[in-house]
């Protein structure tokens, strides 16, 4: 019976190479996927590429492929990736320049355009589109002269139309990410629209391979001690046939597959089980099996598909202003005390200086600054604490206003109460970008699908 | 009364779209996901975060996981840059959920 393999190379744009490498070397696979695109991504990617007009995509992808791209076309492994960005055909001819210096004549590269709607977004106003909140916050006639991007989250046929036409590689923008592990899947077992059952298992082998190293002992809250050589961690593998499903991993590499370890990827970052929605499918997990089956091997069942939505989702980043970060520690005694008088210090004079402020914040780092309200503080603990280190953080509307704090943290060393240690170099003002998620029709969005082979 | 963290008797993982949190709870042993269910109600949940969540939680249970899924918006100070919190995409809320201490004989 066929059987198709498919990796989870990468779960984050900035997330380590060393798995990739491995499964591309030991997994035995038949394509791989990388995904590099979370929600502000795009954003971040954006402005890149407005200073500099190469830049805009993940490199990183490019120095992979020069680790391991000549052995995965030697090995046909088809390599599928999101890591154009907001600068697809950049990220293509980088990627042909690698191929053309590794003489690796004939490996075709699929890229798929059209998801940046940035240009289109007056044309779609004076069309009537409202722009919606998802979140039902905000007016969009305050942000709409203020986007960075819009870039809409596609599904598989695009990515299938690069396989079909002989593609080795597939680099998108936007694409969902589990689109692009359901891509190759669909292709290759031929699976059409109406296969909703197999079209929701290729999605939530995307869902439980998108993340990396969160699929396979990672991040793992149920016994983080239990996972075997951290330091070496695999990522996650999906082993698909017309009828069984499993998450497994490549021989000789740390990592764990378990049910516990499946399971907490499984229900993360899906919200209702019972209707995950996707550019491709509407997903129902809320009936599904996770079961060991061998070691580092879970068997995943009773998954189900629903019609795909009528509408695609559209994320759209703009600038919200600015926002600074800075810090000052403190040793034992009266650690809290004396960063808590600090703080104090630096407000007085951010007030007497004028500055003007949308939001502010002052955490204690090693006390409350991550479980917030339900951190357990009691006076023993302040007493006997060692050190904190004090975060001011503050978002403003004035890129003037965030600078005002920054040069008057290092001189409460000497200004301030003793013991003050200040560390990192100065804070720098970065900009705020603000995420407004909507829907929009379908037949809204032009994809295309193009193919250039290294000759 | 015998009070016990959460994390004793569950394990689970947080994530983030926007300033919309989402966690994950699963019950270690089996047998505990009934209480679980009966314990960590909405309610309960909603009081235990106070101000750290401001907008509607909502409790998705997946039986066959012996799992629930909890969707808490405006959890994250705003979310992604917007927020100013140290953890802006709420990595932490999945452990701070399970410092909340439950009573086994309830």
């Amino acid at each position: 019976m066929k059987k198709v393999s498919i990796g989870g190379g990468q779960g984050f744009w900035g997330d380590s190479p060393d798995a990739a490498i491995h499964m591309i070397r030991h997994g035995n696979l038949d394509y791989m996927a990388c995904d590099y695109l979370a929600e502000l991504t795009l954003s971040i990617m954006q402005r890149q590429r407005m200073k500099n007009p190469a830049a805009g995509y993940a490199r990183d992808f490019i120095n992979l492929m020069k680790e391991v791209g000549k052995e995965a076309y030697e090995k046909k492994i088809g390599i599928i990736t999101n890591a154009g960005g907001m600068n697809i055909t950049g990220a293509v001819d980088a990627l042909k320049a690698v191929a053309e210096e590794q003489g690796m004549h004939g490996y075709k590269i699929g890229y798929v355009t059209g998801d940046d709607l940035l240009d289109q977004i007056p044309k779609m106003i004076a069309d009537g589109c409202e722009f919606k909140n998802m979140d039902d916050v905000g007016d969009f006639n305050e942000i709409k002269d203020k986007l960075v991007n819009a870039n809409v989250y596609y599904g598989r046929e695009p990515l299938m139309d690069c396989l079909a036409q002989g593609a080795n590689t597939v680099i998108t923008g936007r694409a969902a990410d589990s689109a692009m592990f359901l891509a190759p899947l669909a292709y290759e077992f031929g699976w059409k629209g109406g296969d909703l059952d197999n079209l929701a298992r290729g999605i939530m082998a995307g869902h439980l391979l998108e993340c990396g190293g969160q699929g396979s002992g990672g991040n793992f809250q149920y016994d983080w001690r239990g996972v075997p050589d951290m330091d070496q961690l695999g990522f996650p593998i999906a082993e698909l046939t017309e009828d069984d499903f499993h998450i497994t991993k490549a021989p000789n590499c740390g990592g764990l597959i378990s049910e516990q370890s499946c399971k907490e990827q499984f229900l993360y970052e899906v919200h209702d089980p019972a209707n995950y929605i996707t550019p491709d499918v509407t997903v129902d997990i809320s009936k599904a099996t996770l079961t060991q089956d061998g070691d580092n091997r879970v068997r995943v069942g009773g998954i189900k598909g629903k019609a795909k939505p009528d509408m695609l989702k559209l994320c759209l980043g703009y600038h919200a202003g600015y926002k600074v970060v800075t810090y000052l520690s403190f040793a034992w005694p009266d650690a809290y005390e004396k960063a808590q008088y600090a703080a104090d210090i630096l407000m007085k004079k951010m007030k007497r200086k004028g500055m003007q402020y949308e939001d502010l914040r002052i955490d204690y780092v090693g006390l409350n600054a991550l479980h917030l309200d339900v951190a357990e503080v009691d006076e023993d603990l302040i007493k006997r604490m060692n050190e904190v280190v004090l975060r001011i953080a503050i978002r403003t509307k004035d890129k003037k206003d965030a600078q005002l704090i920054i040069p008057e943290i290092s001189p409460l060393q000497l200004n301030g109460p003793p013991g003050a240690s200040f560390f990192g170099g100065r804070a720098h003002v970065t900009d705020v970008i603000g995420l407004w998620p909507t829907l929009i029709p379908r037949d809204a969005v032009k994809l295309e699908s193009h193919i250039l082979e290294v000759k | 009364m015998a009070l016990v963290y959460l994390n004793t008797l569950a394990h689970g993982r947080s994530g983030d779209k926007g300033d919309t949190s989402n966690v994950c709870v699963f019950a270690r042993d089996p047998k505990d996901y009934e209480f679980l269910k009966r314990v960590l109600t909405v309610e309960r949940v909603k009081e235990y975060f106070g101000d750290m969540v401001k907008g509607e939680i909502v409790r998705y249970d997946v039986d066959t996981l012996c799992g629930m899924n909890f969707v808490m918006k405006h959890a994250l100070g705003g979310g992604a840059t917007h927020s100013l919190r140290l953890d802006t995409l709420g990595k932490s809320m999945g452990s701070a959920f399970m410092r909340m201490k439950v009573d086994t004989d309830w």
